[in-house]
C-alpha cells in the first residue's frame, strides 16, 4: 500500500514540483532540466512496482542475462556505428517474458551499457525510450510472435522512434528550447542514422527472434517461470 | 588510486550531480568558463599524461563545430556582422554558439571524470538500499558480461578442438560465431536459473538480511558534503534571485558585477576546482613525505 501511494506521490506531486522549480531556477534552459527529470521519474513507478512483487528471483536473473547479452552485443558491434542489437534483444525479451520484463531490460541495459560507454545527460533518455520500446513490445506480444511481418514492422518503428526521441533531446540540449525548425534540421541530418537503426533492428529481430525466443520459452517451461 | 575517489559514494554523487546540473542549466559565461577549466584540470589529474592531448584532439574540433554551426542556423540577435546567402550572421549568435560549446564540452569533461571516479561498485552501493532488486539485477548483469566473455572463449576453443569450423573461410567463421552465440544463450539462461535456485536455497529475500560494503562515512566526507551543499546553495540562491541571469538574444546583457554576483562566481569557482585542489594537496603531501625519507 505504501509503495502504491508513493507512486502516486511521484506522479502527482513531484512532477509538477519539478516543472515549477525548473521554470523558476533555470530560466533559459528549463526544458532540458524538466525533460531530464521527467524521463527519470517516469521510470520510477516501474522500478517500484517490480520491487514490491515477491518471489520472482528467476525472472530477475533471466532479465540480468538478457541485459548482459544486449550490452555484450553492443560491444560485439562496437566497430559499426549505430548498428546495434540492443533494441532487438529488448524486444525479444518483452515478447516472451512480458511487458514489465521488457521495460526493465530496456531501461537497465541503458544504465549498464553507459557504465561502459560513458554516462551522461543522455542516459535517462535512453532509459526511457528503450524501456518503453520494450514495454509496448510486451503489450503487443501475441501479434508480434505470430507474424514475422509485424515483428519487422515493429523493428522499423522502434528504430525510427528511438532516433526521433533522441533528436528531441539533441535539440533541447543544444538550443535550450524546442523549435520545429531546429528539430526538422536535426531530423533531416539524422536520416542515415534512422535508416541504420531500422535496418539493424529488422536484421537482428529476423535472425535472433526465433532462436532466442525458443530458448526463453524452453527455460520458462523447464523451470516453471 | 586517486584520493577523491576514496570519498564516500553519497558525497561523490552529490558533488557530481550539483556540478553537472548547474553547468547544464546555466548560460552564464563566467560560470561556464569556471566549470570548463575545473573539469579540464580535474580530468588531467585523473588521467595519464598523454591522454590530455588525445582529449584535446577530440574536444577542440567538437568545440569549433558547435560554435560555428550555431550562427549559421540561428539568425536571432540585433548586431548583424555580415550576410551569408542573404541571412544575417549576428554577433549574438556567434557568442551564443561559443557559450553553448563551452557548456557542452564542460559537461563532457565532467561526465568523463564521473565515469572514472564512480565505479560500478559505488553505483550499486548507492542504489542498493532504495531499490534492492533492481540493483541486484544490475550487479548480476555487470558480473555476467565478463563471465560470458570467458565462457565464450571456452565454448569456441572446445568447438575447435572437436574439429568444428576450424577452416579459415569467412562463411565458416560466421557460422561458428553463430553457433557459439547460440550455445552461449542457452548456457547463460540455464546457468542463471541455477544461480537463482542457489540464491533461494541460501535464503535470499528473507527478512533480516545484512549488507556488506567497504564505504564508511567519516569526518572528511562530512566536510566535503557540507561544503558542496553550502556552495551549491549560494549559487542556486544567486540563480534564483536573478543575479546570474544572462541573455544573448535579442541583445547581450551586461554582466553583473554586484558584490553578491561576485560571491556567486567565486562560490561556483571553488566548487569546480575542489577535486583538483584536493588532488594537488594530496600530491604535495606525498612528495613532502617522500622527500623526508
Amino acid at each position: 500500500m505504501f509503495k502504491k501511494i508513493s507512486i502516486y506521490i511521484v506522479l502527482l506531486l513531484v512532477i509538477p514540483l519539478v516543472i515549477a522549480t525548473g521554470t523558476m531556477l533555470f530560466e533559459g534552459r528549463r526544458f532540458v532540466f524538466i525533460s531530464l527529470v521527467i524521463a527519470v521519474l517516469s521510470c520510477v513507478p516501474f522500478f517500484l512496482s517490480f520491487e514490491k512483487k515477491q518471489g520472482n528471483t528467476k525472472k530477475m536473473v533471466v532479465i540480468a542475462v538478457m541485459i548482459a547479452l544486449s550490452v555484450a552485443g553492443r560491444f560485439l558491434f562496437y566497430p559499426i556505428p549505430f548498428f546495434k542489437p540492443v533494441t532487438a534483444i529488448v524486444v525479444i525479451t518483452a515478447l516472451y517474458m512480458g511487458a514489465e520484463a521488457g521495460f526493465l531490460t530496456g531501461s537497465l541495459s541503458a544504465i549498464i551499457s553507459d557504465i561502459y560507454f560513458g554516462q551522461g545527460p543522455w542516459t535517462p533518455f535512453q532509459m526511457f525510450i528503450w524501456g518503453f520500446l520494450g514495454f509496448f513490445a510486451g503489450l503487443l506480444a501475441q501479434k508480434l510472435i505470430k507474424s514475422r511481418f509485424w515483428l519487422c514492422a515493429y523493428g522499423v518503428l522502434a528504430g525510427v522512434l528511438f532516433s526521433l526521441f533522441m533528436d528531441i533531446w539533441t535539440v533541447l540540449w543544444k538550443d535550450g528550447g524546442f523549435s520545429t525548425g531546429a528539430y526538422a534540421q536535426v531530423m533531416i541530418s539524422a536520416v542515415p542514422v534512422i535508416i541504420i537503426y531500422a535496418v539493424s533492428n529488422v536484421i537482428f529481430l529476423f535472425i535472433l527472434a526465433k532462436p532466442i525466443g525458443e530458448k526463453l520459452l524452453r527455460v520458462k517451461i523447464k523451470y516453471g517461470l | 588510486m586517486k584520493i577523491f575517489s576514496s570519498y564516500h559514494p553519497v558525497v561523490l554523487l552529490c558533488y557530481f550531480l550539483s556540478v553537472t546540473v548547474m553547468v547544464m542549466f546555466t548560460a552564464h559565461p563566467v560560470l561556464l568558463a569556471e566549470a570548463l577549466l575545473g573539469g579540464i584540470c580535474f580530468c588531467t589529474v585523473l588521467e595519464r599524461g598523454n591522454q590530455f592531448f588525445r582529449n584535446l584532439a577530440f574536444y577542440v574540433p567538437l568545440f569549433l563545430m558547435i560554435a560555428v554551426v550555431n550562427p549559421l542556423f540561428s539568425h536571432n540577435g540585433m548586431t548583424p556582422l555580415f550576410f551569408l546567402n542573404g541571412n544575417p550572421v549576428t554577433l549574438e549568435a556567434i557568442l551564443y554558439g561559443i557559450d553553448i560549446a563551452v557548456m557542452l564540452v564542460a559537461v563532457m569533461y565532467w561526465c568523463k571524470c564521473y565515469n572514472i571516479i564512480m565505479t560500478s561498485d559505488k553505483f550499486i552501493y548507492l542504489f542498493g538500499k532504495a531499490v534492492p532488486k533492481i540493483s541486484l539485477i544490475l550487479s548480476m548483469a555487470l558480473r555476467f558480461i565478463p563471465l560470458f566473455k570467458i565462457q565464450m572463449k571456452k565454448v569456441s576453443v572446445a568447438g575447435k578442438a572437436m574439429g568444428l569450423y576450424s577452416s579459415k573461410s569467412r562463411v565458416d567463421k560466421v557460422r561458428s560465431g553463430m553457433r557459439v552465440f547460440s550455445v552461449m544463450v542457452t548456457w547463460s539462461l540455464e546457468n542463471a536459473v541455477e544461480t537463482s535456485d542457489a540464491m533461494k536455497a541460501r535464503g535470499y529475500g528473507l527478512k533480516g538480511r545484512s549488507h556488506f560494503s567497504l564505504f564508511r562515512f567519516t569526518a572528511r566526507d562530512a566536510v566535503l558534503l557540507s561544503l558542496t551543499i553550502l556552495l551549491t546553495a549560494i549559487v542556486l540562491t544567486g540563480t534564483g534571485l536573478g543575479s546570474t541571469a544572462f541573455l544573448f538574444y535579442p541583445k547581450i546583457t551586461h554582466m553583473s558585477f554586484t558584490p553578491f554576483s561576485v560571491v556567486v562566481y567565486v562560490a561556483f569557482g571553488v566548487l569546480c576546482f575542489l577535486p583538483f585542489l584536493i588532488e594537488v594537496k594530496e600530491n604535495m603531501k606525498w612528495k613532502y613525505f617522500v622527500s623526508k625519507i
